[in-house]
């Protein structure tokens, strides 16, 4: 393979080139605008957030707690109208550290994104959020977390209105 | 617990904007092609011997035999315009202004998509020779739009 990349080079470019103008090139932004219809039980979610709590939602036959809230249940198909508030509390089910913003910006403290199982949600249900105050070598699976809220008069209704989840201590867990 | 009533002021959309942003470069013969507009005011083509074609722009390899392209040909500033429309609206659906006047012109075996300038719209014809005005030097960027329009040639 390495005999045909010395075959066909290409034509490699820095960010220098496209500065000095040493290529000619055309810039362009696409307005990627949208509106997403929330939905009925997502509405509801996003009401929540902005009042400062976590909503899920039961199914009566599959006796399961879901978050976030949906209004038909994914393994019995029955409707689910029962939205429950659950607490901000939760466990790291999985997490990852990552050095690279969404722009692909390199960064030497991480973010810390995880799923984290929400308590009073069924096993294995949870949320993708960030972690915060805490020592990237430290986060663990298993880890017990709970949310930092915006003040409510900063909330607008978005999954942003929870800052992140911070380790907490409990006793006898 | 009992859940707070749906506060119905609260939006039941969620709207966004996706900040997508590109840089396209010309490639080989883009690159050349582009520059010969913007320091010379020429446009070139790329004539494929075996197939006796030249394609405007110009292009380094040929379609149809797959040959490399290197004989490049000055095909000259005045087209032949093929087909052309006029133009109401603008790319968002809002009404334009004034109306522009878009053709391909034809040059060489090739052609461009361009504007017409300093005609009226009645005048225009299929067959019809056009020539390219160019901006000022100072003001060419290398780009297609370093012409200004297509106007016609007597």
């Amino acid at each position: 393979m390495t005999d045909r990349f010395a075959q066909y080079p290409g034509t490699p470019l820095s960010e220098g080139d496209f500065e000095n103008k040493s290529v000619l090139f055309h810039y362009d932004e696409m307005h990627g605008e949208f509106a997403w219809d929330t939905g009925i039980a997502i509405r509801r979610y996003l009401d929540a957030l902005k009042q400062g709590f976590l909503l899920g939602a039961h199914c009566r036959k599959c006796q399961k707690v879901v978050i976030p809230p949906r209004i038909v249940c994914e393994w019995c198909y029955q409707p689910m109208d029962e939205f429950i508030p659950l607490r901000d509390t939760g466990t790291i089910n999985t997490f990852s550290l990552c050095y690279v913003t969404w722009d692909v910006q390199r960064i030497k403290e991480p973010e810390i994104p995880a799923v984290i199982e929400i308590d009073g949600a069924s096993p294995r249900h949870g949320i993708l959020h960030k972690l915060g105050e805490v020592d990237p070598r430290s986060v663990h699976v298993n880890m017990r977390v709970q949310a930092v809220w915006k003040t409510p008069d900063e909330r607008t209704g978005a999954i942003t209105d929870i800052r992140y989840f911070k380790p907490i201590t409990e006793v006898g867990r | 617990m009992k859940l707070p009533a749906l506060d119905h002021s609260n939006p039941d959309s969620w709207r966004g904007n996706l900040p997508i942003t590109n840089r396209y470069t010309y490639g080989l013969a883009g690159e050349r092609f582009f520059r010969a507009i913007k320091d010379e005011a020429k446009i070139f083509g790329t004539h494929c011997s075996k197939c006796n074609l030249t394609y405007v722009p110009a292009v380094i390899y040929c379609e149809r035999c797959l040959n490399r392209l290197d004989e490049w040909v000055d095909v000259g500033v005045v087209g032949e315009i093929t087909t052309f429309t006029l133009l109401y609206m603008n790319s968002d659906g809002s009404t334009r202004q004034e109306m522009d006047m878009i053709a391909f012109v034809r040059l060489g075996d090739g052609g461009l998509i361009h504007r017409l300038g300093e005609i009226d719209p009645g005048d225009i014809t299929i067959g019809m020779k056009v020539e390219a005005v160019f901006k000022p030097p100072a003001d060419r960027q290398g780009s297609i739009l370093d012409i200004l329009y297509f106007t016609p040639k007597d």
